[in-house]
């Protein structure tokens, strides 16, 4: 289809009328209450500063964030016409805010504006050198001043949005988030990869700190949210396709048939011959293919295991039961995507400690299970065997170092700290102690890190009842053995402990249990549809781990839970709490309001050529559009703001310069790059 | 005119506001000492500079760049990757115009990379120490051409 010229037109810089407006600009040097003008001399910056063409103002304030500081801005753009802004203060992303409020109450647009970092990157690491530091500050600004001549009046991106978020993972985190939104009245979609919710919190016993039991705290959740009536759960299902930016993402799912109906549920899991090993379990037990997956778990309908599900395994009456899969599309729109897709416990490889080699080597989540299908009274046994001696390796699959460590399939070692490990094997430890007194537990470890509010009480209780702690180095791992025969215990854990000055030790064990770390689940079909990244660790990656610890660099899709990092229920509670409260703020107005940081297009220089297209990893971020130009059809770039993440990757593809990004254009960075290589010193007068 | 040796030589940091711009800043949050002569603009992602950008900065009399960028955690799709294409493509580029290539470096700072970026900011000055400025080479490889 061909579009007119005029069409493309809000693609070029509103820069027209400020052309032939006079470039009037207000500089501010904040002293920080003596953090910048103990070492910078702030009035020589500002006087210097006043200097340079079109500063109308150049002024000081001890402290510019204060309400006396920016009524000095508000002031000068009324009653001196300043209509560029150049502050320099702490670092931007302290105040940035702050001082776009101030512009605004000035009325002028907020992104005349540039601000300039002089504390942590001047006065706080050149103290020594005061001299030096007030002229990095004077040019410094002087490349705020010089940018600032190349800005841009800049609105932010408004586009209607769907008050709908999709939530991807329906244990914890998903359940959490999607509550939360609800309450706050979105309307919410959750969709659950397997048949039933919970995720892996569901597969626990009880919770550090609180002792709460796992199932009865996610069965309340479950409730609340089931019964919430903004929310809509399908499980056994998945995200099979998404097109469409922020605010109207075009969603398609997936919806298994769980395969028989409620009336015959009963009669098929007592008629089906098929068993397989039980994932809730770990392995432990076996479950049938038609199945529930723990008692009191949501659906109580139960659902067909497909992919072990043969013709003939189910019979009702001594009649073969036939079930099929027809799976249903559900097709609709949402704002927002929220991420809760979870983590896998680390599986040790063949021989690791002796695991699936050795039968009395088992993981603590396979431990954990192990508790909770031991009826309460009844001793600890694994294999027909009374568990007396036991010991725990912390760290398998965590803190792993290349070179020492098998690295996984993917060639890599799972060198981060999984975190909740330490506080887990003691909580374990101490609820062993309660329920199995006598059972001695021998802790194998590099570092205890029970890091949080309560968590270091685990660790004082096991010293002072059923646990010997031995301490070992990295380098040099504890080996797991079958122990000589005729000894009562079937295996010998040989460790050097580092308590014992380095002393080798051998402990005769029933069980050897290994903390075995956390990963992320297996999504990269969903990684590649949404195009969001994983970081080196393979979890999902925020933009910013402190000022935007949720959101991806997708707009509109954010990170709930342990998709992002190890995470124990706390910590996953308050992820996922906080990715609601940023999905609800996005939402909520029924718009969303982008930066307008994103790349747009002159179509006088633009000649079709595609090569931005080329480098563009954003889907219909950039297209070709054909469009008359002087009776001619030609191709021209085109930008659609909503999908363009802002990288700026087709600015350099471009050999017109027919693209840049707004408010950090090429032509921007080369002037204040001549700012810092001049010689002289403008500022100064040369 | 003051000759150019008698200059502060400069080193431009181009820092990833996902990266190196918050590693410098973690850097001055834990009021660490550093060489002045350095000056960090904060970018979205350096993948949006083309080669003539870097060869005019040095042309100008930038002495180094640094181009501390978020390397396998930026959280741009592919912009690391071609970040690192375009900084091949310079090195070529400066060798035919007489610029010793070390001046350029791309190196992956995180947020909260400190010591890294420290120790990239005194290779860089102890880089120019033994080199020189920049406008000399460029000097030198002229009037050998002419």
């Amino acid at each position: 289809m061909t579009e007119k010229p005029e069409n493309l037109i809000p693609q070029e810089p509103e820069s027209a009328a400020q052309d032939e407006e006079e470039i009037r600009i207000g500089v501010y040097t904040c002293g920080c209450g003596g953090n910048i003008s103990d070492v910078v001399d702030i009035e020589k910056t500002a006087e210097a500063l006043s200097h340079m063409p079109n500063v109308v103002v150049s002024r000081t304030d001890a402290a510019m964030c204060s309400d006396g500081g920016q009524s000095l801005i508000e002031e000068d753009i009324k009653n001196l016409g300043i209509n560029r802004v150049v502050i320099g203060s702490c670092k931007p992303a302290l105040h940035r805010q702050t001082f776009r409020g101030a512009i605004s109450r000035g009325g002028l647009n907020p992104y005349f504006y540039y601000h300039v970092g002089i504390r942590e990157q001047d006065s706080w690491v050149h103290h020594d050198q005061p001299d030096e530091a007030t002229k990095k500050a004077i040019r410094l600004m002087t490349t705020g001043v010089v940018k600032a001549r190349m800005l841009e009046p800049l609105e932010p991106i408004r586009l209607p949005a769907e008050k709908h978020v999709l939530v991807i993972g329906g244990g914890l985190a998903g359940l959490r988030s999607a509550l939360d939104m609800a309450r706050h009245g979105l309307k919410v979609t959750l969709i659950e990869k397997t048949p039933f919710l919970g995720g892996r919190v569901a597969q626990l016993e009880t919770l550090f700190p609180t002792e709460e039991s796992a199932r009865d705290l996610i069965r309340k959740l479950v409730d609340k949210v089931t019964n919430h009536p903004n929310v809509t759960v399908y499980t056994y299902a998945e995200l099979v396709g998404m097109s469409g930016y922020v605010g109207d993402y075009h969603v398609k799912v997936l919806q298994h048939s769980r395969g028989v109906s409620d009336d015959m549920a009963d009669a098929a899991i007592a008629g089906c011959t098929k068993e397989v090993p039980d994932e809730f379990n770990y392995g432990l037990t076996k479950r049938k293919v038609v199945y529930r997956a723990y008692p009191g778990c949501y659906p109580e309908s139960p659902a067909v295991d497909w992919e072990h599900y043969e013709d003939g395994c189910v019979k009702v009456n001594g009649e073969p039961l036939h079930l099929e899969d027809q799976p249903k599309v559900w097709e609709f729109t949402v704002g927002g995507i929220v991420m809760a897709t979870g983590f896998r416990p680390y599986e040790p490889y063949e021989g690791e400690y002796g695991y699936g080699v050795l039968p009395e080597v088992i993981t603590l989540p396979q431990l954990i299970r192990l508790i909770g299908l031991t009826p309460e009274g009844q001793p600890l046994k694994w294999q027909g065997r009374e568990v007396k001696n036991l010991a725990m390796v912390h760290c398998v699959g965590s803190r792993q170092i290349a070179g020492i460590n098998k690295p996984q399939p993917d060639g890599q070692v799972n060198d981060y700290c999984s975190r909740v490990c330490c506080t887990a094997i003691l909580h374990t430890a101490a609820e062993l102690n309660k329920r199995f007194p006598g059972i001695r537990v021998f802790d194998l470890y590099q570092d205890i890190r029970t890091y949080g509010r309560g968590h270091e009480d685990y660790y004082t209780e096991a010293s002072e009842n059923n646990v010997l702690f031995m301490r070992y180095h990295n380098d040099e791992l504890p080996e797991v053995e079958p122990a000589p025969a005729g000894e009562k215990r079937p295996l010998v854990v040989k460790v050097k402990d580092y308590l014992t000055w380095g002393e080798e030790l051998e402990v005769p064990v029933d069980l050897v249990v290994l903390a075995v770390g956390i990963m992320p689940n297996p999504i990269e079909d969903l990684i590649h549809m949404l195009k969001i990244s994983p970081g080196t660790d393979r979890f999902l990656l925020e933009v910013h781990p402190k000022l935007r610890p949720v959101e991806t660099a997708v707009p509109g899709i954010v990170l709930a839970g342990t998709a992002q990092g190890p995470m124990n229920t706390q910590e996953t509670n308050a992820a996922a709490a906080a990715a609601a409260v940023k999905m609800s703020a996005l939402l909520g107005a029924g718009s969303v309001e982008l930066e307008p940081f994103v790349a747009y297009v002159n179509p006088d220089k633009c000649e079709g050529l595609g090569e931005c297209i080329k480098v563009c990893a954003y889907e219909d971020a950039l297209t070709l559009r054909t469009v008359e130009v002087d009776g001619k059809q030609v191709q021209r770039a085109v930008v659609t703001p909503a999908n363009c993440a802002g990288c700026g990757a087709c600015v350099s593809a471009c050999p017109n310069r027919a693209i840049d990004l707004r408010g950090w254009t090429l032509a921007q960075y080369e002037a204040m790059v001549d700012a810092i290589a001049l010689g002289d010193m403008p500022a100064l007068g040369g | 005119m003051a000759d150019s040796t008698e200059k502060e030589m400069k080193i431009l940091i181009l820092a990833t506001l996902s990266g190196g711009y918050e590693g410098a800043n973690s850097v001055g949050q834990s009021h660490f000492e550093y060489a002045a002569n350095t000056y960090v603009l904060p970018v979205v992602s350096p993948a949006m500079f083309p080669e003539d950008f870097y060869l005019r900065a040095f042309e100008r009399g930038i002495d180094a760049i640094v181009v501390m960028y978020s390397g396998s955690d930026c959280p741009y799709r592919g912009a690391a990757e071609r970040t690192a294409e375009i900084i091949n493509r310079v090195f070529p580029k400066m060798k035919e115009r007489g610029i010793n290539p070390r001046r350029l470096r791309l190196v992956a700072i995180c947020t909260v990379c400190a010591k890294p970026f420290l120790e990239e900011v005194a290779h860089a000055n102890e880089l120019l120490s033994e080199i020189g400025p920049v406008r000399d080479e460029i000097a030198a490889a002229q009037a050998q051409a002419a």
